[in-house]
């Protein structure tokens, strides 16, 4: 999990464009309060791998099958490694902490 | 048991699906939503969404004014590994393909070998103002803050693609970033113009409100391609890969598409055929006052706020202050060329105590001008919401 990214020193980068950029620069993590519940440690395993929790309830609340299609859309487009039983698990936790009750 | 938690989840939904398809339509995007504490590199602490990959937003008060500055302009990754360093004096912009010869440039070289070129262009992700599509539609719930005007410098990717020499059979222009994704077989986020689609107007930037890009808008080279959602703009652009053929990608061929129809609209769970997002449409944003806050009767407030669209460029931005029914025309602000925000003024007196809506339209000169947010219809995505803005304050 890489959180730190580089950025240019501001002062520098501002009078000097040719400024030499050599420095890495951590970005800093968020605590996002992500709702806690059954399978929560599956969603920590799976989903973590890639981004944040932030990325998840940022999404509003949805629907079951839209849920379903994300953690889809993780595998079968992003190649994200989920087994078929973790996908269901994961499915169960985002619709019941993230859900808006429609199936 | 099935049957039951059926209903229950129908009647959940049962305030929009009784009002029928009309319903699936907008409201306003959600607004003065709370800035982090939490600043990230090059940037004033602003609207967090995501810190892997970074997302934040420019709260409402940044558009009072029709250039953004770099360190509160908005930030959309979609990979979650963003290289850690860069070095210029190994950084190279790669050329290939059906080209007569591959280039591989410094950004020393792009600066001092090419004429340089500077444009005002607006920045817009494709989903900015989401959060006013009901029912929630598919993605960040964005406010409105996802977007921003600035001033790039660069090259003519025509100068770029020219000193390569493109073959005969060259068509399409492959665009690959820097970021990479946690898998090795993830797709990259790499996207494709048509060379017909590559004018004078698409320029590789090192430069943005004259210095350096800031990291997270892509340093040290991004794509602006005025007029189109930011979708196309790849950040930290090192590939460029001329084809003859369009290559599927799933960034252009699966997300960031709108329903192929007239109203660019479908039901939810309705699947149509659907097309890429591309031209922006017109649209117009208050800055100042912000929701909630206070004026004074028989006082003048300026209100402030900027329109853009697409490049046909703006007319004019029309004010209401009696929920639509007339509209007054605002002062607009020097014109930066037609891809930049054009700013906009409005001395306003209130005559009336109490809640005070403000109401912003603004009108291109191709005559087309921006819907109330209840007549925009859903897509799948919340893609393209252009409607009318509304501030409400209090006049004291």
């Amino acid at each position: 999990m890489k959180k730190t990214i580089f950025a240019a020193l501001l002062s520098l980068g501002a009078l000097n464009l040719h400024a030499v950029l050599n420095e890495d620069v951590e970005v800093p993590y968020v605590p996002f309060e992500i709702k806690m519940g059954k399978h929560f440690d599956l969603v920590q395993a799976n989903c973590l791998t890639c981004h944040s929790f932030g990325y998840i309830l940022n999404q509003g609340k949805q629907s079951r099958s839209f849920w379903k299609e994300k953690v889809e859309k993780m595998v079968d487009a992003f190649k994200a490694p989920i087994t078929d039983e973790d996908q269901s698990l994961i499915t169960d936790y985002l619709a019941e902490q993230y859900g808006n009750g429609q199936p | 048991m099935k049957r039951r938690s059926f209903l229950k989840g129908a009647l959940a939904g049962a305030g929009v699906t009784a009002l029928g398809p009309e319903a699936f339509a907008a409201g306003q995007p959600v607004d003065n939503r709370k800035i982090s504490s939490i600043p990230f590199p090059q940037k004033r602490p602003m609207i967090t969404y995501s810190d892997r990959p970074p997302l934040l937003e420019s709260p409402r008060y940044v558009f009072a004014h029709p250039v953004t500055p770099n360190d509160m302009f908005f930030v959309r990754w979609h990979m979650p590994d963003i290289p850690t360093h860069i070095d210029l004096g190994t950084f190279r912009i790669k050329v290939n393909g059906l080209v007569e010869r591959e280039l591989s440039l410094s950004v020393d070289q792009l600066k001092h070998d090419f004429e340089p070129v500077e444009v005002y262009a607006v920045l817009q992700c494709g989903g900015n103002s989401r959060s006013a599509f009901k029912p929630t539609a598919g993605g960040i719930q964005w406010g409105s803050g996802a977007m921003g005007c600035a001033r790039w410098k660069g090259v003519r990717l025509r100068d770029i693609l020219e000193r390569a020499g493109l073959k005969k059979e060259a068509e399409w222009v492959g665009f690959n970033g820097s970021e990479t994704a946690a898998y090795y077989e993830t797709p990259n986020f790499v996207r494709e113009l048509h060379l017909e689609e590559i004018g004078d107007h698409v320029i590789v930037a090192y430069e943005m409100n004259g210095e350096d890009l800031p990291y997270l808008n892509g340093y040290p080279v991004r794509l602006v391609i005025p007029g189109t959602y930011s979708d196309s703009w790849v950040k930290m652009l090192s590939n460029l890969t001329v084809t003859s053929d369009y290559q599927h990608l799933f960034f252009m061929d699966k997300a960031y598409r709108i329903p192929d129809n007239d109203c660019e609209c479908q039901k939810p769970g309705e699947h149509v055929p659907t097309k890429p997002i591309t031209k922006m449409n017109v649209k117009s944003f208050i800055g100042y006052p912000t929701n909630g806050e206070t004026l004074y009767h028989n006082s003048y407030t300026t209100i402030r706020g900027v329109a853009f669209d697409y490049g046909a460029g703006i007319k004019a931005v029309m004010l209401s202050f009696d929920d639509g029914k007339t509209w007054q025309e605002a002062t607009l602000g020097d014109d930066l060329g037609r891809y930049a925000f054009r700013a906009f003024t409005y001395d306003f007196k209130p005559k009336k105590y109490g809640k005070q809506t403000i109401m912003a339209k603004a009108i291109n000169r191709a005559g087309e001008e921006q819907p109330l947010a209840k007549d925009i219809k859903w897509n799948h995505g919340g893609y393209k919401f252009n409607g009318i803005d509304v501030v409400t304050v209090e006049v004291v």
